[in-house]
């Protein structure tokens, strides 16, 4: 089993700040692993996926991603990087309200060639259609405008839109947070079976404790981040 | 990319809609001005073609050309009748047309002159005038008749055959009416969109026969000012065939003088203004427009500089609008981003958009400027005397149309900016 992401004597501290938000010595993912990364609130964990992303570059250590070092890597390879191999699915707001649900999900494609190479004979078109159709969203609520969707019904669209073209790697940061448990249980569950199906690895951050027994791997951020202040909680 | 940018503007469309047609309306006034400039300055040009010098008394050639072909003003100079003989008899002339002015009917100027305007006259690319209805003078057996201009005629609300009185004087109001000879409509000329349409044309000899010239002596005293007698007037000889002894008039505003050979007219605006008899000035209508225009540059720049003034203001409501929308817009650009759109790229979408409300903008002005054209033409004559066709773009409108293109994606760069900047600071994290 290849390494996905790989975390080495991570430090990252914002400009200004006087002491590291980040500190982490090791932290490596599989290929094909579901982990669960939990934190409180303010402590570090979307500063964190944003570093993994290629959004904001480290100061110190290495984030390797793919066997990319991140630092070598342009802010235009990251960004292409991004577009062809990371999903990444928010908390919320994850779509844009004037496309489609179908829109949005073929977006995505657009800005990578290697997502759409991956899809092979299939067109963009019908792999979208087919795997909205998967998460659950008839073909009537693909073509209606995503801002009309539920929110539960918008996070299946990110994770369509996310899964698309079988990135090596799906980002999700809170994606639960707004559903309730029971379609919070459901979205796990189809998301943890396309990653199966695709072969990807899944980054689920979270501070709900209670998500960490669906999962085969938990950590908790406060283990893994040696920066002294994190444990006291930030700013608000 | 382009597809995304249409979809993004759609979701926005109210604000966007308002800032088109801003857009849209300084496009229409900058190019409705620049219309309006161009086809002045034409229509100036069209007043009068064929002529090759006119003749006056000694002053200024604006003054000369202002009495002459637009019938504003009064000459306080007049030749004489004598010199007016002299003129016709230069070697080289082809044609000649006198006009003695002074009178008016309710405002509108009166220009005696002889059957010669309705046979020699030319205005526009050559175009000799025509008659709506009527006949020249000769038509008629009596003296006093009159042609009206096109305009003259609807405005007086008079047709062939309809009596009329022509006021002493140029006013308006005039307390001084010639009532004692009611004129005759014997013609009435079609349209010609030069000032020839406001004008009411009568022959010499009735103008003679109203200020009294006709008679041997001028007893009323009243008429002073068009008919000076100087001492030229008395030494008259009758040498001419065609006027008989006496001429109908003693004193002429000016003449237009055609010529066999248009070089010769350097030369005989020489002559001319040279000659011994009397002081005459000969000018060459095409340079004096020319002259006249320039001195109406400034009215043409100031009227030019509000259009574009109002371009710039439409142009800073696309770009408040714009920064505006970047603020409600951040979480769009994250998305964007999460899914791999680098800066660049949303740089090239904020660029994208103010292209594409400008474009639509223009578009729309152009489309408007078009209908008012069309629609409009004729209330613009009716009402305002301008005179514009719908003509396709020319190459400078275009120009215009371009520079508000580039000028708007110039600007549009700095929203851009802020939204390039904003995406690289806010990155996946939107604390909104």
């Amino acid at each position: 089993m290849s390494t996905c992401v790989e975390l080495n004597q991570l430090r990252f501290s914002w400009p200004g700040a006087q002491s590291p938000l980040l500190s982490i010595p090791n932290l490596s993912l599989q290929r094909g692993e579901r982990v669960l990364l939990r934190g409180a609130s303010g402590s570090g964990k979307s500063t964190l996926l944003s570093l993994i992303a290629g959004i904001h570059t480290t100061g110190k250590g290495q984030v390797q991603v793919l066997g990319h070092d991140l630092a070598c890597l342009t802010q235009r390879q990251r960004d292409r990087l991004r577009a062809n191999d990371i999903g990444y699915i928010f908390q919320q707001f994850n779509l844009l309200p004037y496309l489609s649900a179908h829109a949005n999900v073929v977006l995505a494609s657009q800005f990578s060639p290697a997502r759409r190479q991956r899809l092979g004979q299939q067109s963009v078109d019908l792999a979208a259609q087919a795997l909205l159709e998967r998460l659950g969203l008839s073909a009537r609520q693909q073509q209606q405008p995503a801002h009309q969707l539920s929110v539960g019904q918008q996070q299946r669209v990110a994770a369509a839109r996310a899964l698309l073209g079988s990135p090596a790697l799906i980002i999700a940061d809170e994606p639960t947070s707004a559903l309730d448990q029971e379609h919070r249980d459901g979205f796990i569950q189809l998301l943890f079976e396309v990653c199966e199906q695709q072969n990807t690895t899944l980054l689920f951050v979270t501070h709900d404790a209670t998500l960490a027994p669906l999962f085969p791997r938990t950590l908790e951020l406060s283990a893994i981040n040696h920066a002294p202040s994190s444990s006291e909680g930030q700013h608000v | 990319m382009f597809k995304l940018a249409l979809a993004s503007l759609w979701n926005r469309r109210g604000s966007v809609w308002l800032t088109m047609v801003a857009i849209a309306i300084s496009t229409l006034l900058l190019l409705g001005v620049e219309r309006i400039r161009v086809q002045t300055q034409e229509n100036f040009a069209n007043t009068i073609s064929g002529t090759d010098l006119i003749v006056g008394a000694r002053t200024g050639s604006t003054e000369l050309l202002l009495s002459s072909v637009f019938h504003i003003g009064n000459l306080s100079n007049t030749l004489s009748w004598q010199s007016y003989q002299h003129l016709r008899e230069l070697p080289g002339v082809s044609w000649h047309i006198p006009m003695a002015m002074g009178d008016s009917v309710q405002g509108l100027p009166v220009v005696a002159t002889t059957d010669a305007l309705f046979d020699y006259f030319q205005y526009g690319n050559k175009r000799h005038l025509a008659f709506a209805a009527g006949d020249h003078f000769a038509s008629s057996d009596t003296l006093t008749v009159a042609v009206l201009g096109y305009e003259a005629a609807q405005q007086l609300q008079l047709n062939v055959e309809d009596s009329l009185t022509i006021a002493h004087g140029t006013g308006e109001i005039s307390f001084s009416q010639h009532d004692a000879h009611p004129f005759t409509v014997v013609g009435v000329l079609a349209r010609t969109g030069t000032p020839i349409d406001r004008s009411v044309f009568v022959p010499l000899a009735a103008q003679g026969l109203v200020h009294g010239d006709y008679l041997p002596e001028d007893t009323s005293g009243a008429h002073d000012h068009d008919h000076q007698h100087d001492e030229h007037n008395h030494d008259h000889d009758g040498a001419d065939e065609d006027h008989a002894e006496t001429p109908p008039v003693y004193t002429l505003s000016a003449v237009l003088l055609g010529l066999e050979n248009r070089a010769l007219a350097l030369r005989l605006q020489r002559t001319i203004n040279t000659y011994k008899g009397e002081a005459l000035s000969a000018i060459m209508p095409g340079l004096a427009l020319q002259n006249f225009w320039r001195t109406l540059n400034l009215f043409e720049k100031a009227l030019m500089s509000i259009s574009v003034l109002v371009v710039i203001t439409g142009l800073l409501g696309m770009l408040t609008t714009l920064l505006a929308s970047l603020r409600e817009r951040r979480r769009e650009m994250a998305v964007l981003r999460s899914i791999g759109a680098g800066p660049v790229t949303i740089l090239g979408l904020l660029v994208l958009e103010a292209l594409l409300v400008t474009l639509a903008g223009i578009t729309l002005g152009t489309v408007a400027l078009f209908g008012v054209l069309f629609l409009g033409t004729d209330l613009l004559q009716a009402k305002l005397g301008i005179q514009v066709a719908a003509s396709w773009l020319t190459g400078r409108e275009l120009y215009l149309l371009g520079a508000i293109l580039v000028a708007a994606t110039l600007l549009s760069f700095y929203p851009a900016w802020r939204a390039y900047k904003n995406a690289l600071a806010d990155g996946l994290t939107v604390k909104l």
